[in-house]
């Protein structure tokens, strides 16, 4: 199709964060019957796996996932889906060009009126971080500037877990993977991926947890009701990169949240909002020491520099949020 | 497994021997079968890949014994050793799999839950003995080497399991018979069936219905059996369902919550997560003994 689809932001007059009008204001509001189909091959207790299905119950099946190879490459396995709508596979860098090419068609389809607009769907692109942080960033970036209409959720396990979790552009300071094994593990810092799509001036960006699901569900009808590029962030506890025990998935979620160490805001209109702000913070290493990933840290000798270097990045990262 | 394979490998390249050890991946993730093959011969060594008619099989879950996907009795034939970790005895084992060559058992390891992180060098260790040509010197040398990375606690634990193994095993001791790999001449090419190249429209993979996943059975992952008390359970808004990563539990229009066992996967973040601790946890083998028992009355 020679003619691109531009984004304009939609005209409200107040900030889209506060006029909207949420089917979800209470936890009671969140579906109790699920769309997704189980059986799937996702680990028991997938952080990434719980997001994706509170999220597909707000999207719903009028969608067409389009993923990049990954963990949930394995959701799609002929001649099983856990999707009622349609499924696409990319290869890793390739994720939202597919998108195009989707969106592109049933746009043809819409012009030569061989769908009706009721029969359209949202394009969804699925890939984790190993993706979204690195290969896939090029092709995300381009999709951003044409103005795609479509929805990018990431899971992001800050690792490359299906391959046994070696090191991403997600990776936070500190962590042992499969490919930083010294003393003071991963060398790097995580890529701020929410800040870099934002730069981009999409219609919507919004980091989720599953461990939040009110929070989450709020998002994701937000993004559906906004048209343009929207992307989404789920932080995806993974027990097996990770190194806990799977029934500490929500409890890890939560500290991350509460720890601060993930913040849950979106950025809508041009502005940044934190959806939620952890006003008496938990220490950071409540989060950390549940995890076998960061056991080097407190054995067999606390290392408290890099402790505390996580710590204050953490504070200063809220420093300068303003309410 | 790839542990297992490391230490065997390494055993047998300080015993003298050309060694291949490499570890066959699927998906990485939990219940999902993992195999890895060591071959050893004191002549250079041409074969590659995988193994198709092993001398000794080790199997470290018996769970994955009838799953067709992890095809544990392939390419087996009478001269064939089987060493199953599990608590039923060998003469079930011969039975079950209708099985003519020899077949032994680690039941301390099958008994032990906690031991389970160290099936690896257990298996080693009683693959060494079963071997015959690997010394309890060099055993734990191998060891030594392959965990050194773990720190000396892992390597101590591994060392004990393996070495108890080994000693086990000591009546059938050199039960495995290695044969002469067949030469290039006489490869036996698999019964190949020809797929004409169709269409795309017919030949490519599309599913034309939705959530057809459900029949896969990911219930058989399960050790522990989440149980709701319907008695406790207040319901509440569904917390159970909706941090359940597997879509497993559904809440009935009255409230209560129900879990699907043929595909809940047994993480037990209900069983976390459950405001008014309404959901405990029990040991799967236990449950269905119950089940099984309750069925017969």
């Amino acid at each position: 199709m020679s003619e691109t689809r531009t984004h304009e932001p939609v005209e409200t007059g107040v900030p889209s964060s506060e006029a909207k009008v949420t089917v979800y204001r209470r936890m009671k509001d969140l579906p109790s019957t699920h769309l997704l189909g189980s059986g799937t091959a996702m680990c028991a207790g997938c952080g990434g796996l719980e997001a994706l299905h509170e999220v597909y119950d707000v999207i719903g099946e009028k969608s067409i996932f389009v993923n990049a190879a990954g963990c949930m490459t394995l959701l799609s396995v002929y001649p099983f889906t856990p999707f009622r709508g349609s499924w696409l596979y990319t290869s890793m860098a390739s994720a939202p060009a597919g998108a195009q090419g989707v969106r592109d068609a049933l746009d043809i389809l819409l012009e030569k009126k061989r769908i009706s607009t009721a029969e359209d769907m949202e394009v969804v692109v699925l890939t984790g971080d190993g993706s979204a942080y690195g290969m896939g960033l090029s092709s995300t970036s381009g999709a951003i500037e044409r103005g795609l209409d479509f929805l990018y959720l990431c899971y992001d396990n800050e690792g490359y877990g299906n391959t046994g979790q070696q090191y991403s552009g997600a990776t936070p300071h500190g962590a042992r993977t499969a490919t930083s094994k010294g003393e003071h593990g991963f060398a790097g810092y995580k890529k701020d991926l929410f800040s870099i799509w934002a730069a981009h001036q999409p219609a919507y960006v919004a980091t989720i947890i599953g461990a939040e699901p009110l929070d989450l569900a709020r998002k994701i009808e937000q993004a559906k009701r906004l048209e343009g590029p929207r992307l989404v962030i789920a932080l995806a506890p993974c027990p097996t990169g990770w190194d806990f025990d799977p029934k500490y998935t929500v409890e890890v979620g939560k500290l991350a949240v509460k720890t601060g160490i993930w913040p849950l805001k979106e950025y809508v209109d041009g502005r940044v909002v934190h959806t939620r702000i952890p006003h008496e913070r938990v220490p950071v290493e409540e989060y950390l020491k549940l995890q076998g990933r960061f056991r080097h840290l407190f054995e067999p000798q606390r290392d408290e520099a890099l402790l505390a270097e996580i710590q204050a990045r953490v504070d200063a990262y809220w420093a300068g949020v303003s309410e | 497994m790839k542990a297992a394979s490391r230490i065997l490998g390494t055993a047998f390249f300080l015993e003298g021997y050309e060694v291949q050890d490499a570890p066959r991946y699927g998906a990485e993730r939990r219940g999902a079968p993992i195999f890895a093959f060591v071959r050893a011969s004191h002549d250079p060594i041409n074969e590659r890949g995988i193994i198709r008619h092993p001398d000794l099989v080790v199997v470290a879950d018996d769970s994955l014994v009838p799953v067709p996907g992890a095809g544990v009795m392939s390419g087996v034939d009478k001269h064939t050793v089987v060493l199953v970790n599990s608590g039923d005895s060998a003469e079930i084992w011969k039975q079950r799999l209708n099985f003519e060559g020899d077949v032994y058992t680690l039941p301390a390891e099958a008994a032990d839950r906690a031991a389970l992180r160290f099936i690896g060098a257990a298996c080693a260790g009683a693959a060494a003995r079963l071997l015959g040509v690997i010394r309890r010197d060099t055993l734990a040398d191998a060891i030594r080497q392959e965990l050194a990375d773990l720190g000396a606690d892992v390597v101590e634990v591994n060392l004990a399991k393996a070495l108890a193994a080994f000693d086990s095993m000591q009546a059938h001791e050199a039960r495995v018979t290695p044969i002469k790999p067949g030469s290039a001449a006489q490869y036996q090419p698999p019964d190949w069936i020809d797929l004409p190249f169709e269409d795309a429209r017919a030949a490519a993979p599309a599913i034309h219905a939705g959530a057809t996943s459900v029949e896969v059975r990911t219930g058989l992952w399960r050790t522990l059996r989440p149980v709701i008390d319907h008695d406790r359970c207040n319901r509440c808004w569904w917390v159970c369902s909706t941090f359940c990563p597997d879509g497993a539990i559904a809440v009935d229009p009255d409230g209560r919550p129900r879990i699907d066992y043929d595909h809940c996967k047994g993480c037990m973040i209900c069983v976390a997560q459950c405001p008014p601790h309404a959901i405990s946890a029990l040991s799967e083998q236990a449950a269905q003994t119950a089940e099984k028992a309750g069925a017969s009355e």
